[in-house]
């Protein structure tokens, strides 16, 4: 795709969105099975599911420690989440969001309650336009709570970043491969603590303290549909 | 702060009271003075026992407690007991067990009579059924005593076939081989 000569028109992004605007958010919980507990994201045409499996026995047995339990994350795109097919298996960025992702929620989980065990996160990715890292966490922290894992708060995730010198939130593609700047935060709402901070690009002291401001008011709006989304699935098991 | 109450839905995070007022019970737990919820689900106010608890019918990972009925598998047999690796907790088959899953069946609690030779009772591979008797300790406490806990199904330790019940004994269908066990009353019917 060609640079458009424009990315904010008017105060309006490409997609019409103002520059504090989030894309349309859809969050569900409990939607697999199979698995000890799951979740389901839309975050604009990112379409995102998480499995949690566990906590259950550490195989192989030498990974296991002896006081905590170790949370292991896997993110992965399906080859068809791209618009050039996406050749299966893990890559480099695929493992360096693992890891973030895991460091990201580590921090809530009572790990020293389920020693030599591990709580196992799938990621998938089944459609991707830009901050499926965060919207990953955001479906992971859902599937955890769903599968009732001890946890002492969720994890709430958005990316925000500079397009033509302006701040905005919850970049799309366009403006992530040709903005100036993409930073995606994960934080714990009710400590206000970070837990995922990364910066590709560059921003002045006055512009992080701003995009970080936003970044911390889409995460609120974010923790509650992720409330919602237990809230509902929590009322559909109480009925049945 | 907004007083928390009985059937109040809350999500991992929520602030419940602090510790002056209440203990955390089932799904709760104390940081900095404060006790918040650990699970989803509703909260529950002791107000007597000063305990404020969240009730999470979404049922999160099974945890063994006194009297629960557990399958599993044999794996040692000693003088005195028998060890045994827990697969399922009956009535949580949807998931696996955390730790700890290995349990032990003294020779005392094989059964309601007395018991002299373990190897009579268990064999290695033997699929039992048996009652939690104590779950704090590691390995957790097991056992087979009454008609409906015991061995489930139970292979000849000669061909490894399945033995098939003949009274009170077992015999092997392939080699005619007969042994003894600790059989649960339904025997190889199949049930967990
Ligand atoms: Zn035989």
């Amino acid at each position: 795709m060609e640079k458009p000569e424009k990315l904010i028109v008017d105060g309006k992004r490409l997609d019409g969105r103002a520059p504090d605007e989030l894309r349309p958010l859809k969050i569900e919980a409990g939607v697999l099975k199979r698995a000890d507990g799951s979740a389901y994201v839309e975050l604009g045409a990112n379409k995102v599911l998480a499995a949690v499996y566990g906590p259950r026995e550490m195989h192989p047995r030498h990974e296991q420690q002896p006081d905590i339990a170790v949370l292991r994350c896997r993110y992965a795109m399906a080859p068809f989440s791209v618009e050039e097919r996406k050749r299966p298996g893990p890559d480099r960025r695929s493992v360096e969001i693992s890891k973030v992702t895991r460091e990201a929620i580590e921090p809530v989980l009572f790990l020293e309650l389920y020693p030599r065990s591990v709580i196992d996160v799938f990621i998938e990715v089944l459609q991707a336009d830009a901050g499926t890292r965060t919207a990953g966490i955001n479906a992971a922290a859902v599937a955890l709570a769903d599968a009732g894992v001890p946890m002492r708060d969720l994890v709430s995730a958005v990316a925000v970043g500079k397009v033509d010198g302006t701040i905005v939130l919850d970049l799309t593609k366009e403006e992530d491969q040709w903005g100036t700047t993409d930073m995606p935060v994960a934080i714990v709402p009710r400590k206000k603590m970070i837990t995922l901070l990364q910066m590709d690009g560059h921003f002045t002291g006055a512009e992080f303290k701003q995009a970080l401001d936003l970044a911390f008011n889409a995460c609120e709006r974010i923790y509650e549909a992720q409330r919602q989304a237990l809230r509902e699935r929590y009322a559909i098991k109480q009925g049945g | 702060m907004v007083e928390v109450r009985t059937g109040d839905f809350v999500v991992p995070g929520d602030f419940l009271a602090t510790t002056e007022e209440f203990v955390p019970g089932e799904g709760a737990y104390e940081e900095g003075g404060k006790i918040y919820a650990s699970s989803t689900g509703v909260v529950l106010v002791d107000a007597r026992m000063k305990r404020i608890s969240v009730f999470s019918r979404v049922l999160g990972p099974p945890t063994l407690k006194r009297d629960d009925v557990v399958v599993g598998r044999v794996d040692e047999v000693r003088d005195q007991s028998a060890n045994v690796y827990i697969g399922v907790l009956r009535g949580r088959e949807d998931r696996e067990l955390p730790l700890p899953n290995l349990g032990m069946i003294h020779i005392s609690q094989t059964h309601t009579g007395y018991v002299k030779d373990l190897a009579k009772q268990f064999k290695p591979g033997d699929i039992v059924r048996a009652r939690v008797l104590n779950a704090r300790r590691e390995p957790v406490q097991l056992t087979t005593a009454g008609d409906e806990l015991g061995v489930i199904v139970a292979a000849c330790s000669r061909c490894r076939a399945l033995l098939e019940r003949e009274g009170t004994k077992l015999r092997c269908p392939n080699c005619g081989n007969v042994e003894f066990r600790k059989l649960a009353n339904d025997y190889r019917q199949g049930v967990l």
